[in-house]
């Protein structure tokens, strides 16, 4: 009797080892703070909903970490015991790869850049398509036939955004033009805010946005004009306003690249080609005034009224255009891309050849203004 | 392009975006007046536009908010006088840390606050008849709160005060020479006290107009360091409210044009120009040397010991 308990004993002790083992303690580092309704408030949104989720993850954060200090933080996270880090931002990946290379059993995940290791993977969410999308009923929406877009920095990531949007403009109306002005800030609402009153002054009459405030929805709705969101849920800042916009999931990355640690498919060893891209077939990014929401009700009679000619659908409702570019999008069997050739840029090159569709290095790396935009564009080829 | 147009949007937004600005410089020409130097005003303004939006959120009251924004404001500046009147600590290193602790208190309660767009805002106005002067009429009477026209008025009160009355006197005697105003019997720490906490209540004013006017939604950090702006701007309107006035619009109109010039000149440069200008004011007070400095308070940034000098 005694052997039998001294047995089940163990087999319990080795169980409780085992499940230790398979416990996970997950850092996130965020650049800026949760409070910002924008980028850092999203990634908080789905470290909640994973943490909530799932008994075998305990999560812990720090907030606005400046990105020269990353590492010190690393280094609190991991004395603290965590064995997976996320960092989330750009100016975190040199920092992130020292640290994986001086912590080699500690998996390190970074958001949004290029470099990789043995025990270091990327990841990021994506919005071109779904500029794209919005970008096809702000044409339909513009009288003046001039858009808005505050953008926060001329960088790869930002300029791929306008021209899709503006790809999705044209596509609706040949005239469209979108009028950019650069804040130089991921978070500063005044300057949003002036960027957005230039704009105004100038004629836009239908705004869109990639900064991390939801300034330009307030401000154009106090004007009475329609605008998009971007990154958070922002129909309520502007329930008449508010078209649609870019909503993110990052829970869907955090989720899938958690349980794959879980369940032991990612290792130290074997991340060195892991990188995340994920789009809107997979349901990291989705299209919307808010979750479910993908064109506000209020602007639905007037864009299947919007009838076009189209190069490839013939007479078709600009309403119905938009959920035929969705499901060609959010397929598995991706069948349609923004980027498809010929597309020429604002200088009358060719820069997309007719047929194909741009690679994921010349995406992340894209510097070409599309035809259609029009305003300062620093770095342009 | 349309010229009138351009003026129009120009100084509507100069004096829409210069309204906290001036509310702030205003606070702060009375802190540093009667000698204290308060660089907290970031952090006095952070809470109040907390303050504001959180009280006016809550009982739909955008005025409510606004006067408690200014209570809050005045009970930190009435903090950092403590720390440097009656503690005699170095004023820059306590206003700094007000700074931060205004920052960070701001954003520890205002979780859970963001993402709330705010129903009850500070309508703007249109006067009547006013607005209808054209080019005038939608150049300075319309579209702005009365916050605009209040810090104005205010500006020309407190001057009034400062060169005109006894009271005005006595505050400026504190800042010039503690020791002489306190063997006149002033009672300088009062006097003190009284100014840095007035100062913060304007402070705290200006930081709510931010969360129920100019933005009306609570963001954390949404200052973004306008309160860094006011320091400069005190010196450059070399601590007269008259001055601070167009200091404020001044500068609010170069914020707006760095946004409007855009597609004529680069935008890292335009994105420059405001803090140039503040650079250049700062450095040319500096060269242009005595005559500004002896519009400074003569015993600014100094704690006052009675029997000491």
């Amino acid at each position: 009797m005694k052997r039998i308990w001294a047995v089940v004993l163990a087999v319990v002790a080795l169980g409780a080892v085992a499940l230790g083992a398979t416990r996970i303690k997950a850092g996130f580092i965020y650049v800026g703070p949760i409070g910002d309704y924008g980028w850092t408030h999203a990634h908080d949104v789905g470290r909640r909903i994973v943490d909530e989720k799932y008994d075998w993850l305990e999560t812990v954060y720090v907030e606005s970490v400046p990105e020269g200090e990353v590492e010190t933080y690393i280094d609190l996270l991991i004395r603290q015991g965590c064995n997976v880090i996320f960092t989330t931002s750009f100016g975190f990946m040199d920092g992130t790869l020292a640290a994986a290379q001086r912590y080699p059993n500690v998996i390190f995940a970074h958001c949004s850049g290029f470099k990789r290791w043995a025990n270091m993977a990327t990841y990021m969410a994506d919005f071109y398509q779904v500029y794209y999308l919005n970008g096809l009923m702000a044409g339909a929406l513009t009288k003046t036939g001039k858009i808005g877009y505050v953008a926060a920095f001329p960088i790869p990531e930002v300029k791929r955004h306008i021209s899709a949007f503006a790809i999705g403009a044209r596509e609706v109306n040949p005239r469209a033009e979108v009028h950019v002005r650069w804040i130089y800030e991921w978070y500063n609402p005044a300057a949003a805010k002036e960027a957005t009153e230039a704009l105004i002054a100038e004629g836009c009459d239908v705004f869109a946005f990639t900064e991390d405030s939801p300034t330009v929805v307030q401000v154009a709705a106090e004007k009475g004009l329609p605008s998009f969101g971007h990154y958070s849920p922002m129909y309520d800042f502007a329930p008449d306003h508010v078209v649609s916009g870019q909503l993110v999931h990052w829970e869907k990355i955090y989720e899938d690249f958690l349980v794959k640690v879980h369940k032991g498919i990612y290792t130290t060893k074997n991340l060195a080609h892991v990188d995340y891209w994920w789009l809107l077939a997979q349901g990291a990014v989705e299209v919307g005034a808010k979750p479910g929401m993908v064109i506000n009700p209020k602007y639905e009679a007037f864009l299947k009224n919007y009838v076009i000619n189209h190069p490839v659908f013939g007479r078709i409702s600009v309403y119905d255009l938009v959920f035929i570019r969705l499901n060609q999008m959010a397929d598995p069997g991706i069948t349609f891309d923004p980027f498809q050739g010929p597309i020429y840029d604002r200088k009358g090159r060719l820069v997309v050849p007719a047929g194909m569709w741009m690679s994921y290095d010349a995406l992340i790396t894209m510097e070409w203004a599309a035809a259609g935009i029009v305003g300062p564009w620093p770095g342009e080829p | 392009m349309d010229w009138v147009n351009w003026l129009v949007s120009t100084v509507s937004r100069a004096l829409a975006f210069g309204v906290p600005l001036l509310w702030g410089t205003l606070g702060e020409i009375c802190a540093e007046r009667a000698g204290v130097v308060n660089l907290g005003v970031e952090g006095m303004m952070i809470l109040g536009a907390f303050t504001a939006f959180a009280v006016a959120q809550s009982t739909g009251q955008p005025g409510l908010g606004l006067l408690c924004a200014a209570l809050v404001g005045g009970g930190a500046a009435l903090f950092h006088a403590f720390l440097t009147v009656t503690l005699r600590a170095n004023q820059y290193v306590s206003g700094l840390a007000l700074s931060m602790f205004g920052l960070g208190l701001a954003g520890l309660l205002g979780r859970g606050w963001e993402g709330k767009p705010l129903a009850a805002t500070l309508p703007t106005l249109t006067l009547p008849g006013l607005a209808r002067i054209p080019v005038l009429g939608p150049m300075l009477f319309q579209d702005q709160t009365v916050l605009t026209y209040a810090g104005v008025l205010l500006a020309v009160l407190l001057w009034l005060l400062l060169f005109r009355t006894r009271w005005g006197v006595v505050i400026r005697s504190v800042g010039e020479s503690p020791a002489t105003a306190d063997a006149l019997g002033i009672r300088v720490s009062l006097v003190r006290y009284l100014c840095v906490g007035f100062g913060g209540l304007l402070a705290g004013v200006g930081g709510g107009y931010l969360s129920v006017a100019y933005r009306p939604a609570w963001t954390e950090g949404m200052s973004a360091g306008m309160g860094w702006i006011v320091i400069a701007l005190t010196i450059f309107a070399a601590w007269d409210p008259l001055q601070a006035i167009w200091g404020a619009f001044f500068f609010g109109a170069l914020y707006h044009l760095s946004y409007r010039l855009q597609a004529y000149l680069a935008p890292e440069l335009l994105k420059l120009m405001p803090y140039l200008f503040a650079v250049v004011v700062l450095a040319a007070s500096g060269f242009g040397g005595a005559r500004w400095r002896r519009r400074a308070p003569g015993a600014l940034g100094l704690p006052y010991v009675r029997g000491e000098r």
